[in-house]
């Protein structure tokens, strides 16, 4: 990251960001990617790269989407019905577009697999902090006597830890209403 | 005719692995001339496009590497634990061109965008699920057999871009994991 992180870094990188999660990692050229940017491929090559760009841009996500998100989630009281409101609001963002396209660290899980270390650590961080987060409601879940046996919380979190994936690929295919009920279904798995 | 002097389905399994590593955005046509030896010129004679060349490519893995796969459900004397697991572990063989599923690879990049790519993951999909609820039948599952499927299918999408970033045995955990939530409820349901 260069010294000098002006404003005008953090609005290429806000444009970038948006481009990477349309169009993926791969999917753009660094010529393509400079014009999208209205940068010239010079500054693209030496000042910063498309890799520093794609980094960023996850920082950008985590920052910017799922930490507040994430925060908000750890907050609430309701337990299991606090995880569907969640889970509405997430599928929400993805039909209405809000998230252009899946959820941008599921893309670069099914894109960049582990290919680039850095990488790596970013959706293991953001992996970790989902789960933490489910951990956290659950154990509110089960203090409301939502489900019984205690010792189930991390297997619970870790199929909670699933339905990020399965719902940036089922919504391609299925109406909201449809999306709804498999997030109702599934939480009725905790029990 | 020069353009059929090339075997179709060898350019389509060069086309599966390079959209497969590269994204389909992710790798020109140069390349596709480039990877298969056959020129512009011939590739369109016979795709038409590059999309053309995914969509064949689509249809040949589904051939080529899902059929077996699928084969797996339709195993008649397997305890159904086993049988779900066997055929979610198929999946992470060597036996095709990298892990995971192709489908759910091409439809997360571009299902979005491209109505083909959207009805061919629905209908690849659709094919599991039935054949899920199928294995459900047979095992003796009688009631809410499309809800099981269902969240077996739902499990399959998890694991198919999960399981990339996964070791072979936090896998096969996760996905035994999976299927025993989702079963176990059923055991319950029939008990209650």
């Amino acid at each position: 990251m260069p010294k000098s992180l002006n404003s005008s870094y953090d609005q290429l990188v806000e444009k970038a960001q948006e481009i990477f999660w349309l169009k993926g990692f791969k999917g753009i050229s660094v010529k393509d990617l400079s014009s999208e940017l209205d940068i010239s491929q010079n500054v693209l090559y030496n000042k910063y790269s498309k890799d520093m760009l794609f980094l960023d841009s996850l920082n950008y996500y985590t920052n910017n989407y799922s930490d507040p998100f994430l925060k908000q989630l750890r907050q609430t009281t309701e337990g299991l019905d606090s995880l569907k409101e969640f889970f509405y609001t997430l599928i929400d963002a993805l039909i209405n577009k809000t998230f252009p396209r899946s959820c941008l660290m599921v893309n670069t899980v099914v894109e960049l697999r582990n290919e680039n270390t850095d990488v790596v650590l970013k959706y293991d961080d953001y992996l970790n902090t989902l789960k933490d987060s489910y951990i956290v409601v659950l154990e509110k879940a089960f203090k409301l006597g939502q489900f019984k046996n205690k010792t189930k919380i991390n297997e619970y979190a870790d199929f909670l830890l699933g339905i990020i994936f399965s719902l940036s690929i089922l919504y391609k295919i299925h109406s909201r209403e449809e999306l709804c009920i498999y997030i109702d279904e599934q939480l009725t798995f905790i029990q | 005719m020069r353009y059929k002097e090339y075997n179709r389905n060898a350019i389509l399994e060069k086309a599966i692995l390079l959209f497969w590593q590269k994204g389909f955005n992710g790798c020109s046509i140069n390349e596709i001339v480039e990877a298969t030896g056959v020129n512009r010129f011939s590739l369109y004679h016979e795709f038409g496009s590059k999309e053309g060349i995914l969509y064949a490519s689509l249809e040949l893995y589904r051939e080529r590497y899902s059929k077996n796969k699928f084969d797996l459900l339709k195993n008649t004397d397997g305890e159904i634990h086993k049988t779900l697991m066997q055929f979610y572990t198929a999946f992470l063989e060597d036996n095709q061109p990298m892990a995971g599923c192709y489908f759910i690879h091409v439809g997360t990049e571009l299902a979005d965008t491209d109505e083909n790519i959207r009805e061919s993951l629905n209908s690849y999909l659709d094919e599991i699920l039935s054949l899920i609820q199928g294995l459900l039948i047979r095992s003796g599952i009688e009631k809410n057999v499309g809800f099981y499927a269902k969240h077996l299918l739902g499990l399959f999408c998890t694991v198919m871009s999960f399981c990339l970033i996964q070791s072979p045995a936090e896998y096969r955990e996760y996905v035994a994991n999976g299927i025993n939530i989702i079963l176990s409820s059923y055991a319950k349901i029939v008990e209650q």
